[in-house]
């Protein structure tokens, strides 16, 4: 078990409790030219694991701003062996970019060395709970710090599933030690899909854990008998629920650094900020809150 | 209960092979067929790997049409998945799957384009690396010179077609129907190194004998055995300039047969 510590959670360049956003190849010069005001930024670590100049932009962005690495691709749920190539590409990574946080997801990927290219639903089960443990423990252990969990969107549940996905997450920080990265989009599309409690599960949820907060859009897809699905595109703005769920977020958490995700149909940079800024307007209250609660 | 290997093999075969028969079982419909709700993570798989295959190959794409592109796509990502999620390494194989797709047997330039394609997007995304030390390279006794083999730069790369494509690749991507319709297809082969500059990618037209060369040299062959395969050009002259455009990283004492001595670290 990697040990909770204020050490490890404090390495350079930590990410603040305010709005970042997620940085995009299409809005690297405008970023670089315009010098935004946004807290920080969040790149995905596979999209700068080569070299040339997607690696030197942010070489320059990263001089203004704290930047937290995102992995898509570490498959920690796949019941066979991590693949140590790509853990090596994160960790490459992470020593050239030094980012403040370094997250993956609670989901698989790989099998049979074959890359699926999406975040795959685990069978909530005690089997994949302990694999989940052990390929975040050696993560931690091999990049020499603690890591952030997200949950994922998802669209089908194993008929095996035992345990509640919240309390699985729950239960793979306190064994690890790992944070949680709260996807409250996420969540909001899950719980529509499979008939879940979104408040339960926020409040399921170790506040201390917390080390993140995700905000995104979706697409929601009309079926033949009038049901709907929810889809996570990243492809929209946030819409007025996950608006919602999210300062019910911040009300358990306190205030948690947050980020907007914009993945298909990248807008102008204007955009992402927008939200941003409303993500900054919503923490900025809870943040006059908690410093009254603490002055009284 | 399937056990999690078992059950992450069944997936596999749904959204690869596209046979839901043993995964359907152990998903609750709830409202929704099991295809459907695999059909979601299905179409995220191959759209996903489409787009990097489309971002790795955008002249192969505008030559077929974004139709074709995609069927191509589609039989190609359930034939070779990639292995990572470093994308910017899948794809290698493309091009000579390209070559084996009977419906684009009629572009017969296609799989060299491709082959370009892959050249320029590898010296897009490769590791910055520093250029050779000079002075490493003096401290070689004269006896050992024949033995080195150099350690190119990992953004360089060499293709050959008997097709201009070079010429089709930059007339496609500009869009350039006045120079397409100028490209004779009958006209010489092409020797090209392509690299990556400070400025971008280049594609350079060599002669043949410099290409073979390159190509014995890039290969960490010995000096002797570039020499050999490049008969009457001045070797000295183009290791020279590709000490100076810092094609070269490093390089090792090798043996005629090609088995690697120790590497030197003077």
């Amino acid at each position: 078990m990697f040990p909770h510590s204020a050490v490890l959670v404090a390495e350079r360049g930590p990410i603040p409790a305010k709005a970042g956003i997620g940085l995009r190849f299409p809005h690297h010069q405008a970023v670089i030219d315009t010098r935004p005001d946004i807290a920080w930024l969040e790149i995905h670590t596979e999209n700068y694991m080569g070299g040339g100049a997607p690696a030197r932009c942010l070489e320059a962005i990263r001089r203004d701003y704290p930047i937290s690495c995102h992995g898509v691709g570490l498959s920690l749920g796949s019941a066979q062996c991590l693949d140590r190539a790509h853990l090596e590409r994160i960790r490459r990574t992470i020593e050239r970019f030094e980012p403040g946080l370094v997250s993956e997801h609670l989901s698989w990927s790989i099998i049979g060395g074959h890359y699926l290219a999406d975040l795959l639903p685990l069978p909530m089960t005690e089997e994949a709970l302990e694999v989940m443990c052990r390929h975040v423990d050696q993560t931690q252990a091999y990049l020499q710090r603690r890591i952030l969990i997200e949950n994922p969107s998802s669209y089908l549940r194993y008929r095996h599933s035992t345990i509640p996905e919240c309390e699985f997450l729950a239960a793979v920080a306190a064994r690890t030690g790992c944070g949680i990265l709260c996807d409250v989009n996420n969540i909001f599309v899950s719980a529509s899909n499979h008939g879940w409690d979104p408040h339960a599960y926020l409040a399921a949820l170790p506040p201390v854990a917390i080390g993140e907060i995700h905000l995104a859009g979706h697409t929601v897809r009309q079926l033949d008998d009038g049901k709907v699905i929810r889809i996570d595109d990243h492809g929209a703005r946030v819409i007025p629920e996950v608006w919602m769920l999210y300062a019910e977020a911040l009300d358990r958490f306190g205030p948690i650094p947050t980020l907007i995700e914009w993945d298909t149909n990248i807008p102008a940079l204007d955009v992402l900020l927008g939200e941003g800024g409303r993500a900054a307007a919503v923490l900025d209250r809870v943040g006059k809150r908690v410093s009254h609660a603490d002055a009284a | 209960m399937p056990t999690l290997l078992d059950l992450q093999h069944a997936v596999h075969r749904s959204l690869v092979a596209r046979n839901d028969a043993e995964l359907a079982s152990h998903i609750i419909p709830d409202g929704l067929a099991p295809q459907s709700r695999l059909n979601i993570y299905r179409n995220t798989f191959v759209g996903t790997l489409t787009t990097a295959l489309r971002l790795s190959f955008p002249a192969v794409y505008r030559l077929v049409g974004a139709a074709f592109f995609e069927s191509a796509a589609r039989i190609f990502i359930e034939a070779e998945p990639p292995d990572s999620a470093y994308l910017d390494d899948y794809g290698e194989t493309f091009p000579d799957f390209l070559a084996r797709f009977a419906p684009a047997a009629s572009l017969s330039y296609l799989p060299d384009v491709a082959r370009l394609e892959w050249c320029v997007n590898r010296a897009l995304h490769a590791l910055d690396v520093e250029p050779l030390d000079l002075a490493r390279l003096a401290a070689i006794d004269p006896q050992d010179q024949s033995r080195v083999g150099f350690v190119p730069c990992p953004s360089i790369g060499l293709v050959r077609s008997t097709y201009p494509v070079d010429a089709i690749w930059r007339a496609v991507l500009a869009q350039d129907d006045d120079a397409m319709s100028k490209i004779d297809l009958r006209s010489d082969p092409v020797w090209l190194l392509i690299e990556r500059r400070k400025s971008g990618v280049d594609v350079i037209r060599c002669t043949a004998q410099a290409w073979r060369f390159a190509s014995e040299l890039f290969a960490t062959r010995p000096l002797e055995a570039a020499i050999d395969a490049a008969p009457g050009v001045d070797a000295s002259i183009l290791l020279a300039d590709h000490l100076a455009a810092g094609r070269l990283v490093d390089f090792k004492f090798v043996d005629l047969a090609g088995a690697n001595a120790p590497e030197v670290n003077p």
